[in-house]
This record gives C-alpha cells, structure tokens and sequence, in this order.
C-alpha cells in the first residue's frame, strides 16, 4: 500500500505537470511518435490488406510474412536501425528513426490481418450480385466491400493503435522521451514511484486508446447492417 | 531376519566408510554468480573455471542481475562467491564512503560485508578498474582541446552529452560534473542513454553525442575504427573500481585450513592479471569478436598457465 500511495503521491506532485519531464510534454512526445507510426502502417497495410481479402491471391504468403513480423521483438529492430539510422543523420538517426520504424513495423501486421479479414468476413453473395449488376472490380472493393468490412478494419486499426502506445516505451532506451522515459528512468534511478506512475500512464493511455476505438467500430458499422441485425432478432 | 539385519548393517557400514574415504579429500560444491553484464560473467567465469581445474564442483549462478539482485543473493546464501567493484559495491551500502583509493574501498567494504550474511571476505583485488569514463571522439577532443574533465567548463554548451539516466540523481554523475568540473545541470543539449551501453557507444561513434559515459574497459575505446579518448579525471572523482572476489565466510569455514589457503590463492593468481587493458582485451573477445563467456575465460587462463 506504501508503493501504492508514493506513485499516487509523485504523480499528484505539482512539478509532475510542468516542464520538459512533466506529463502533458512526455504523453505530447509519446503520442508523436505513436501516430505517424500507426499512420504509416496504414498506409502500408490496408492497401495490401485490401488487395489480398478482394482478390483471394497471396494470401497465405501475406498472412505468414505478417506473423513473422509479430515474431520479431521491437527492441531488436531498435539495435538492427540505430547504427544505419546514425549514419544517414546524427539527429534524427539517435531516438526518432529506429522507435518510428519500429512501432511502423509493429503496426503492420495486425491492421494487414484485420482488413483481410475483414473483407473476407464479407457475404460473397453480395459481392457476386454487385458483380452482377455490372460494378466495376474497383467499384466493387470501395464502394461495396470497404464498408461492410469497415468494422474488422477498424478493428486491426484498434489493436496496433493500442499495441504501439504500449510499446512506443521502448523509444527511450535510445533516448527519445514519451510516457517511456518514467518506466526507464525509474529503473535506472531505482525510483519505485516514478516507474510505477509511468506504468500506470501508459496502461491508462492505452486502455483510453481501446475504448475510443471501441465507440469509432460501433459507429461505423454502416446503418444497413445494423437495422438487419436487429430485424433478424 | 537376523541374516538381513546384519546385510543391512553391513551395507550402511560400508556407505558410511566409503563415504568417510572420500569426504576428506573432496571439496565442496560452490556456487558463483554474477552481475548481468558481460564483464562481470566472465570475470566471475574465470573464477569457475580456475577452481574446477582444482577440484571443485562450480554451480553457476551468471548474469543475475543488477548488484540489487546480487547483493542480496550473496548475503541469503543463494550464492557464495562473486566478483565484486569496490567502489560500486562500497557504494551499494554507503554512498558515502568510495574514494579513488582501492585499499581504502576495499577495507572500508570489508567491514561492512562483516556483518552481512553471517560474513562475507573481500579477497585480493585486480590492478585494473571499470569505471566510469567521460569519453569524445578524437576529432572533438582536439577541436577544443581536451584532455582532461577540467577541460569542459569552457565549451560545455558546444557540445550534446550523453549521460544514463540515473545521473542526475547520481553523485557520481550529476554531482561531480556539478562541483568539480562546473558543468551546470542539465547540460543544453542532453540525450539519455544508459551508461556502457551499446546505445550510448553507437550514439557517440555516430556523432549524436559528443561526449558519452562509458566504462572504461568498454571495447569500442579501444578499437582502432573509431578514434575515441577518454578524458582524464582529474579531480579523482570517480571511485577506484578494482575487482574483488567476495566470498561468504560460511563456505569458507567448509574447507580444511590448507584448502582455504590454496583457495584464495587461486582466485589471487586470477585477480593478479586483470589489468585494465586485460579487461579491455576480454571485453573485445565478447563484444567485437562474439565469442563466448567460457571460452574467452579458458583462452585467458589457458594463454596464462593458470588451467591446464
């Protein structure tokens, strides 16, 4: 219960919310480097992702590149880019390359498998009958299927957001600052309070994180599906 | 039933005749941890392996932890031997008492380790140190002249520092930039990395630092690729870190008075030759050449006759 009161007690302290080590300038960093990444992702991801879940192809080879990627821990990417990121700049190459291109690579994979999914989960019936109607392959993927997969997109979207924000921690090990800075120099300092406050910080951000993603999925199921569900109860 | 009474009688006379033959000559089983990195488990490895070579059974324990999970095993008993810094380990129970002089650590930890776990010896110490070393690339160190800590005042905004994150916090570090060598705190341009580490090395070879906290035996000073130089400390601020074997007085007490003897006259002739440039060369073996912890201890014991 002491450890429990001295974290609550260092995150009350006035000096916590000021200054370039208070909470509003780290969780402004933590969140600058978690959004390009998640971002950049996307824009990797969901196009590929698209792709393979409308035409079926590539599928299993895309599937399995992204569980290796699952496999290989952020923090090695970290030591793998640090001395080429060096390299190509001594300023940026330090803290903002290596924990960009890791969280990006973090990201990859679970919005990649949530929007094949996604489109996968879609009534092939229907596809066939905008087929039918004479649509277009790419009228088809945005007009028909993005939208009824928006909620499995949405949700590969929610899980890397939620997966970066937790582990965009890691940044500073190579000096970058974020809500991380509190867990590493709380070690390093051996000071129980402040590693746990930046525990708790983290753990609140990304729970924060999870439900506002959880109310964007519900609002985008498209209205259709949503009075076709209720009619069928 | 008397017959198989007298067998068994037999038989646990034997056990126990056996067992008395070869109890006076056998050693006891010791147990050797270490601190996490890699110098502290070969160091702790060379300790190992010499004592194998005599006769002893070893159960290593290496790359625990931090000095916060070692230091408790040592004093609970979990281990009964480790490579000690002086300073360091000095300074883990009083951060008062280190000073650049190594008997005087080596004494003053002495008494303390006295009373920890029912005791605990500090053995003889290695000529050479670890310690923390201020350290800039050559190109900057003759841009503005410097050769030693005193030597920063005067271009300290200039540069970016590389310093672990405990070192505001840290006397050591913080402190003696602060009151010896006038470096006002935090310094303009601050990068936290964690002292000798490989982060830190990269970020002062790739010119994101200019000057970094290193340990001195740390193998990139002594490479040739890069042209690094490590600032004399000149107001002797850091502590004298010469490595010690500590060992629990409880063990000790299982060898025979000749066979304590012997014992510390193993780990002596280990400690004898680990200079600093020693523990650079060990340190160059694990971490440019990638060789393992054992085999880079029995190169190092086989080149100096220490193991057959």
């Amino acid at each position: 219960m002491d450890t429990l009161a001295a974290m609550l007690a260092w995150l009350a302290a006035a000096e916590r919310w000021q200054g370039a080590d208070g909470i509003p300038v780290r969780l402004a960093e933590h969140l600058a480097i978690a959004l390009p990444s998640v971002l950049a992702a996307a824009l990797v991801a969901l196009p590929a992702g698209a792709w393979i879940g409308h035409t079926g192809r590539h599928a299993t080879v895309a599937i399995n590149v992204a569980g290796l990627g699952r496999a290989i821990p952020s923090y090695a990417v970290l030591a793998i880019v640090l001395p080429i990121s060096l390299r190509l700049s001594p300023e940026w190459g330090l803290s903002v390359i290596p924990t960009f291109t890791a969280m990006t690579l973090l990201a990859i994979p679970p919005i990649l498998v949530g929007t094949y999914a996604g489109l996968r989960g879609v009534d092939p019936e229907v596809v066939e009958a905008a087929r039918g109607l004479g649509l277009t392959e790419r009228q088809i993927l945005l007009g028909v299927e993005l939208p009824l997969a928006l909620a499995g997109l949405a949700g590969g979207l929610r899980t890397a957001s939620v997966q970066v924000v937790a582990t965009a921690t890691l940044g500073a090990v190579v000096a970058y600052g974020g809500l991380g800075r509190y867990i590493i120099d709380g070690i390093a300092r051996n000071e129980d309070d402040r590693l746990l406050g930046g525990v708790l910080l983290v753990a609140g951000l990304a729970i924060l994180v999870e439900l506002a993603f959880a109310l964007v999925q519900r609002a985008l199921v498209p209205r259709g599906l949503r009075a076709a569900r209720v009619r069928a109860r | 039933m008397r017959l198989s009474r007298t067998l068994a009688l037999g038989a646990s006379l034997l056990v126990l005749v056996s067992a008395c033959a070869t109890g006076g000559s056998s050693k006891p089983t010791i147990k050797i941890g270490s601190d996490g990195f890699y110098e502290s488990q070969i160091v702790a490895e060379l300790y190992a392996q010499v004592l194998e070579n005599a006769g002893y059974k070893v159960e290593r324990s290496l790359g625990l932890g931090a000095r916060k999970v070692t230091s408790p095993a040592i004093e609970s008993g979990q281990i009964d031997l480790k490579p000690e810094y002086l300073g360091s380990g000095l300074g883990y129970y009083d951060k008062t008492r280190p000073s650049g002089d190594p008997a005087a650590n080596a004494t003053a930890l002495g008494e303390i380790l006295k009373a920890k776990g029912g005791g605990i010896s500090v053995l003889a110490w290695s000529p050479g140190e670890d310690t923390n070393a201020f350290v800039v690339r050559k190109e900057t160190a003759e841009l503005y002249k410097l050769a030693r800590m005193s030597d920063l005042a005067a271009v300290q905004d200039k540069l970016t520092w590389g310093l672990p994150p405990e070192c505001e916090t840290n006397a050591l570090c913080a402190g003696a930039l602060k009151d010896a060598y006038q470096i006002s705190w935090p310094p303009r341009s601050l990068k936290l990395l964690g002292a000798c580490g490989s982060e830190i090395a990269a970020a002062l070879e790739g010119k994101a630092v200019d000057i970094g906290e290193l340990c001195s035996t740390q193998p990139i000073i002594g490479s040739s690729r890069v042209g690094l130089v490590a600032l004399a400390d000149d107001k002797a601020t850091q502590p004298a870190e010469n490595i010690a074997p500590i060992v629990r007085a409880d063990f000790l007490a299982k060898l025979s008075a000749a066979d304590r003897t012997a014992f510390g006259a193993l780990l002596d002739a280990v400690s004898a030759k680990l200079t600093t440039e020693a523990l650079v060369q060990l340190g160059v073996a694990h971490e440019v050449d990638k060789q393992d912890v054992a085999d880079i201890a029995r190169a190092f014991l086989k080149d100096l006759g220490l193991i057959k």
